[in-house]
This record gives C-alpha cells, structure tokens and sequence, in this order.
C-alpha cells in the first residue's frame, strides 16, 4: 500500500510542478496583456478601463504570490492537524494512505483553482473567478473534514 | 509524464508573450503619434491645456512601456524565485 501512496503522490507532484508552472507563464501574459489594455485604454481616454485593467494586473499578481506563498503553507498546517492513522493493522494502513492521498490532492486542487481564479481575473471572469475562491475553500474544508473522519473511522471499526 | 505537455505549453506562451509584446509596442508608436499629433494641433492654436495634456499622456505612454519591459520581468523571476515545491 505505501508503494502505491508513493507512486500516486509521485504523479501527483509532479502535477503540481507542471501546474506552477503554467502558473507563472500565464500570470506574466496576463500581466502584459492587461498593461497593453492600460496603454490602449489611457490613448482613448477611456479611464474606467484604465482602472479595471489596474486591479486586474494587481488582482493576477496577488493571486501568483498567494498560490506561490500561501496555499504551500495552508497545505503544510492542515497536513500536520491530519491524523495519520486511528488503529493498526488495515485501519492505520487505509488511515495513512487516506491522509496522504487527501492533502495531495487538496494541495493540488487549490493550485489549480488558483490558476483559474488567476485566469478569469485576467480576462474579467467575475463568477468564474468566485467559482475558483469556493473550491479553493472547499478543498480546505474537505481536508478538515477528512481529519475528523479518520479517527471517528477507526474508532466506529474498533481500534486496538 | 507532464514535462511534454510543459514544453508544449511554454512555447505557446514563449510565442504569445514576443507577440504581446510587439503589439505593445505597436500600440505605444501609434499612441505616442497620437499625443504628438494633439499636441502640436494644440501648441498652433494656442490649446496650452490640450498640449500639456498630450505631453502628460506622451510621457505616461513611455513610462508604462518601461514598467511592462522592465517591471514584470522581475516580476517574472521573482515569482519563479517562490515557486514552491510540492508541500505533500
């Protein structure tokens, strides 16, 4: 069963490295793209746009640095407040593959609404945006969740 | 297992950015055309509030160029300097 965790958590770091990835990339085009409307918009005189595309550049470059700087952290806190297993035998074995596979999976699922929320704030996505910040907290819920199911699992299968 | 699917992302990007970039600078020649323009129609008849509004907008024009060339490349590296690994 550990070989198993690792290699799903393996293909899931690696996800994670491609995700950050792409994360930076499409956060400098949007970056840009976002300057270029500043430059066309300041040229038409149109000042409301001016300032949308001013909080949209500043809305991608918080949510980089919270993807960055932040979700890493949330993941690290939650995954120590996650028990590792309730018992012995099958239980701590399913226990321990469970939270491992849980905070992966949660890490990744809050990069990935990041990336979305960066995305649709880049190009105006109001609801898209909202959408991402609710997963985003669905993930952290789930993971808190998760660590109130483990040891009332193993204490409703019989611990020893 | 995601470093093909990488490499494929980061060219498109590599091309989106070169192309941004050239129609940045495309849209700064023609807006700085446009501020010159005004600003001469406004210095020959005597518009003083017209031309320094188009040397204002001339020199914000610049200064925005500067801050997309100069600024979010550093932005770029910082970032790439906090690219975390992965927390699990």
């Amino acid at each position: 069963m550990s070989e198993s965790a690792s290699l799903v958590l393996e293909f899931l770091r690696l996800a994670w490295t491609a995700l950050a990835g792409a994360l930076l990339a499409f956060a400098l085009l949007a970056g840009l793209a976002q300057i270029l409307r500043v430059g066309s918009a300041g040229v038409m005189g149109a000042n409301l746009w001016v300032w949308q595309s001013v909080s949209a550049l500043l809305a991608v470059v918080v949510l980089a640095l919270f993807a960055f700087l932040g979700i890493p952290q949330i993941v690290n806190a939650l995954q120590t407040a996650l028990p590792n297993g309730g018992g012995c035998g099958p239980i701590n074995s399913l226990g321990t593959y469970a939270s491992a596979l849980i905070g992966g999976l949660a890490a990744l699922r809050m990069l990935k609404a990041a990336f979305t929320g960066m995305l649709s704030a880049s190009i105006g996505g109001a609801s898209t945006f909202s959408n991402a910040l609710i997963e985003s907290g669905e993930a952290i819920f789930g993971m808190l969740l998760a660590g109130l199911a483990v040891p009332l699992a193993a204490w409703f299968l019989g611990t020893c | 297992m995601f470093d093909p699917i990488m490499e494929q992302i980061l060219i498109i990007a590599r091309d989106a950015w070169a192309f941004l970039s050239g129609l940045l600078i495309v849209v700064a020649l023609l807006g700085g055309l446009y501020y010159v323009l005004q600003g001469t129609a406004g210095a020959a008849f005597g518009g003083s509030r017209m031309t320094s509004m188009a040397i204002i907008g001339a020199v914000a024009l610049v200064i925005l160029v500067l801050f997309a060339f100069l600024f979010l490349p550093q932005v770029g590296e910082m970032l790439k300097n906090f690219q975390p690994k992965p927390p699990f």
